[in-house]
């Protein structure tokens, strides 16, 4: 699908929105960035290509205009779930979707190259290829790509009014989302406790991974800063930290939809998205539900219902 | 004491033993991909090809400082509620060492000096860790992505906030001492002289200086131009994309807005100060409900404002910004203040026509 | 207190002095003023403020918030600030007793230039809490009254119970030398004098601008119309003085919150001209 093509569909539903969100050139080869189109001609600098790694949908709740945004399989997840909480109006939102076959993860590819500075990128035959001032590097695109694509089960976004492109099928294996969440159970509880205490020890408590949550709406009450009711404190020891990331996870309950966006913009590089994913299997185990799917599903740590529906109680 | 000298590569660890008997010793160290300055220890995997993800800030300005210590204490056996308050600040800071850090992450440390010692209210917190601090910076060979530094009056090898400049050259590292701390620094056995080496490392200074992009238009003004910045249409366009977290201002070397709170348990306490970051929304939120800063085009200008212009303004023109590129680097979207700063010094820029052909701004919501 | 502080000899702008509460009164529901005198009596007797400076009080655990002294430097028994229970640390402090220890840091900010008003008319106008700054200099030039020419004080507030410092208003209204014009937002029982916002107030009276300095304080809004009515009023913008607050936490002027451009409300104000907030860039 080529960006030819976004663009035309961008040009076609301009006129009947404030605004459309899609991606841009960052600063350097290796990184696209949000743009958000006001007036016609900056249609030409859209982009669309295996960077545009941004969550765009995360924007919705906060604008209250007539918005189009263009988004890839996981970000779609992201409208559903807003459907199910109210925190859109759907009337409101038009949805460019875009079939996608992954991206690549920035920080895995900067690691690849050693953190060098990017001169150029070039992607061809399943391949990236990547110029720094130590010369040239080819990487298997499925060596460089986040987690969550090695995993997706929704290429083709769920929800759209426009779709750019052919719906694509899924050619992963849906028992193999929570793989990863298995393979850390293997490890006993003291070395379960020994990796998060060094990981969540390099938390410098930014809150990048909150405020790049789009289903992260607390705003100014956030737990991590309020003193009414005083939950954590504001010095940095690893259990206020680990604190933090404990009630952020769990308020995640069958809300996340893995869009991977906390883990992606950490800068201390943490695993965080481990915890919601953890809990999030536990939502399908007890539950059995997928957030951010069907429109109509009320998440369901959402309601407080007497006799649960779908609950499996005393399974896990 | 000797002003230069020579660190051979195969001695670097023997160096920071010998440095480690009296102070603590920081070093960019690896973890997985992530390099942070950490106590130097012998299995450290030291990391001094690039610059850590964050610099060595918290050596000098931690980021929790207890600033004071209290504890309630019952004064009238007959009657419980009386109480007396007891309040201790001590400050008692061992002698440390910062190395391996980059000229910018140095420089944040001079621009931190005018403003909490060059004041009649002095901070003596930070001043005694700074004045314990000796820091020992290696020159950059080449830019990193999104480096600045010559366009904001730095430079791959600036001395500005260091005791001590390393160039690497051939077979090791050739050392200059800026201050006394420094000088003492290189009276350690291990070190060499370094006369031999100096033609070499200027050389290398001199090519790294030419590598470094300058983002700012070739014909720039000296100041930012102050109608773009009352322009709201212009900020509102430009932080469409921010999500007010913290990451560009805690990453920063040259960020220092901080929060004082009150942490109690039972009937003892402290009061810490802890790193803020004026880009979080309720930053300036009062008791009353009512926030100066409300959107995030208020806040994002006022932290370009306060490095770019404020700042500058107070301090005879010192630009409160190294240009290292953390803060473009690790944006979760990318915002880039020095494309923000480049519109805001372009002399051709008229706000009325800037506004007409790249914006309707899209007003932030409620938020 | 040195002797708890190891620090730079002592000197630490984040130090508060321990005070003990010696009276509150309860001025309307929701604001309560405090007298407090330092446990430190040598301190006590040496401390010296100007009338507009603020002060930084804690309730130890909880945390600090900026107040005016509104005492007069000419009455230094005790030191007074009025609270208004608004959020975390006000309502601590509506909890404690008359015998409470907190903590002060003052001195801090700027202060009224009062020198530069002798021999001029004074123009007070103030609103619900906002007198509190106002106090501190009526007080100071009560005491100085000889300094200065016509002094008149419009306040206004809500309703006669959300009138601040009823005893000093008693006084002001007995005197001859002081023109008090008071007024409340709307109709109340037992209320026979002024009804009206104040800067409509403002208006009715229209005070001439020679020789007058305007000095006003209050909620932002009632300062937005007050400065409105000034300026039609021809008050030259040099000569209309406000008092301003903002979230505060070091106060000392480098935290980042309170700027505006660079200058800072806790240190390079919280007393401006409005010719002095026309130059700077919003908050």
């Amino acid at each position: 699908m080529s960006t030819e093509k976004l663009k035309e569909t961008i040009q076609k539903v301009f006129p009947d929105v404030e605004c459309v969100i899609c991606w841009q050139e960052g600063f350097d080869k290796l990184h696209t960035t949000p743009l958000f189109i006001t007036t016609p001609d900056q249609t030409e600098k859209v982009v669309w290509n295996l960077l545009c790694v941004q969550n765009l949908a995360a924007y919705l709740p906060s604008l209250k205009k007539k918005i189009a945004v263009v988004v890839k399989g996981c970000d779609s997840r992201t409208i559903v779930q807003f459907m199910q909480e109210g925190l859109i109006d759907r009337s409101n939102v038009v949805v460019i979707g875009i079939p996608c076959r992954g991206v690549v993860s920035v920080k895995k590819v900067l690691a690849a190259v050693g953190q060098q500075p990017i001169e150029d990128v070039k992607v061809s035959d399943g391949n990236i290829i990547v110029k720094t001032p130590k010369g040239e590097k080819t990487l298997a695109i499925a060596d460089v790509s986040p987690g969550k694509c090695k995993t997706c089960q929704y290429p083709t976004p769920v929800i759209y009014d426009f779709l750019v492109g052919e719906p694509i099928e899924s050619d992963k294996p849906a028992a193999s989302v929570y793989d990863d969440v298995r393979e850390f159970e293997k490890l006993s509880l003291a070395e379960r406790k020994a990796y998060f205490e060094k990981e969540f020890g390099k938390c410098i408590r930014c809150y990048a991974c909150r405020n790049a949550c789009p289903m992260c709406v607390c705003q100014d009450s956030c737990i991590a800063e309020t003193r009414d009711p005083h939950w954590i404190t504001q010095k940095m020891t690893p259990e206020e930290k680990m604190m933090f990331h404990m009630i952020h996870s769990v308020h995640l309950a069958g809300r996340c939809v893995e869009c991977g966006e906390c883990e992606r913009v950490c800068p201390m590089d943490i695993p965080v998205a481990k915890l919601k994913k953890k809990i999030n299997s536990a939502m399908k185990e007890l539950f059995d539900y997928v957030p951010g799917v069907n429109p109509d599903d009320k998440p369901p740590m959402y309601t407080f219902n007497v006799d649960e529906v779908k609950i499996k109680e005393h399974k896990l | 004491m000797a002003d230069t000298g020579f660190l051979p590569k195969e001695k670097i660890k023997e160096f920071l033993e010998a440095l480690s008997k009296d102070t603590v010793v920081y070093v960019p160290t690896k973890e997985g991909e992530t390099a942070a300055f950490k106590v130097y220890s012998p299995d450290a995997e030291i990391c001094l090809d690039r610059p850590a993800n964050i610099p060595p800030k918290s050596v000098i300005y931690p980021q929790c400082e207890t600033l004071l210590s209290f504890e309630y204490k019952k004064t009238d056996p007959d009657d419980p509620k009386k109480m007396a308050v007891e309040v201790r600040a001590e400050t008692n800071y061992p002698k440390a060492v910062i190395f391996g850090c980059r000229p910018c992450d140095a420089k944040g440390f001079a621009i931190y000096d005018r403003v909490f010692l060059d004041t009649d209210t002095a901070d003596p917190y930070y001043r005694e860790h700074r004045e314990k601090t000796t820091i020992i910076s290696l020159a950059c060979e080449a830019p990193f992505a999104g480096c600045f530094c010559v366009a904001v009056g730095g430079g791959p090898a600036d001395t500005a906030g260091s005791d001590v400049l390393m160039t690497e050259v051939d077979k090791g590292y050739y050392l200059e001492a800026l201050t006394e701390k420094g000088r003492a620094a290189l009276s350690v056995p291990v070190i060499e002289d370094g006369a031999s080496y100096k033609a070499a490392a200027e050389k290398i200074k001199t090519e790294a200086r030419a590598k470094v992009k300058n983002p700012f238009p070739a014909d720039a003004t000296e100041k930012v131009s102050p109608k773009l910045f009352d322009t709201d249409e212009f900020w509102q366009q430009v932080t469409n994309k921010c999500v007010s977290c913290g990451a560009c201002t805690y990453l920063c070397p040259t960020c220092y807005c901080f929060n004082i709170t009150d942490e109690q348990a039972l009937s003892k306490g402290e009061r810490i100060r802890t790193w803020d970051a004026c880009m979080f929304r309720h930053f300036t939120l009062e008791a009353s409900g009512h926030n100066p800063r409300p959107t995030k085009s208020r806040r994002f200008r006022n932290r370009v404002g306060h490095k770019f212009s404020y700042y500058p303004e107070k301090y005879n023109g010192a630009i409160a910004c190294c240009g290292c590129g953390r803060c473009i680097r690790y944006c979760p979207v990318s915002v880039d203040i020095s494309e923000v700063v480049g519109y805001l010094k372009d002399p051709k820029q008229d706000p009325a026509t800037w506004v007409a052909t790249n914006t309707k701004a899209v007003k932030d919501g409620s938020l | 207190m040195t002797d708890n502080c190891t620090c730079n000899n002592g000197k630490n702008p984040y130090l508060p002095e321990i005070a003990t509460v010696t009276r509150i009164i309860e001025e309307t529901p929701n604001i309560r003023s405090f007298q407090v005198v330092f446990n430190d009596a040598e301190k006590m007797k040496n401390f010296t403020f100007e009338p507009g400076q603020v002060g930084q009080l804690s309730v130890f655990g909880v945390g600090e918030s900026t107040f005016v002294i509104n005492s007069p430097p000419t009455r230094m028994e005790y030191l007074q600030v009025s609270v208004m229970k608004a959020g975390e640390v006000t309502a601590a402090l509506h909890n404690i007793y008359e015998g409470d220890q907190i903590g002060v840091r003052a001195p801090l900010g700027n202060w009224f230039p009062y020198n530069d008003m002798k021999g001029k008319n004074i123009l007070f106008i103030g609103g619900g809490i906002g007198l509190a700054p106002l106090r501190t200099l009526i007080l100071y030039m009560l005491d100085n009254r000889a300094d200065y020419k016509d002094i008149t004080i419009i306040y206004g507030a809500r309703t006669p119970p959300d009138l601040c410092y009823k005893d000093d208003i008693k006084e002001w209204e007995s005197r001859s030398d002081v023109n008090l014009i008071l007024t409340v937002d709307v109709e109340f029982p037992g209320w026979e004098k002024r009804i009206g916002f104040v800067p409509t107030v403002l208006k009715e009276v229209a005070p001439k601008p020679d020789n007058t300095i305007a000095i006003t304080c209050g909620p932002p809004i009632m300062i937005k119309f007050v400065l409105e009515g000034l300026a039609g009023l021809k008050f030259p913008e040099e000569n209309i003085v406000t008092t301003l607050e903002a979230r505060m936490k070091c106060g000392i002027g480098i935290c980042g919150r309170c700027n505006m451009g660079h200058k800072y409300i806790c240190k390079d104000g919280p007393v401006f001209t409005l010719a002095q907030l026309n130059e700077l860039p919003e908050i």
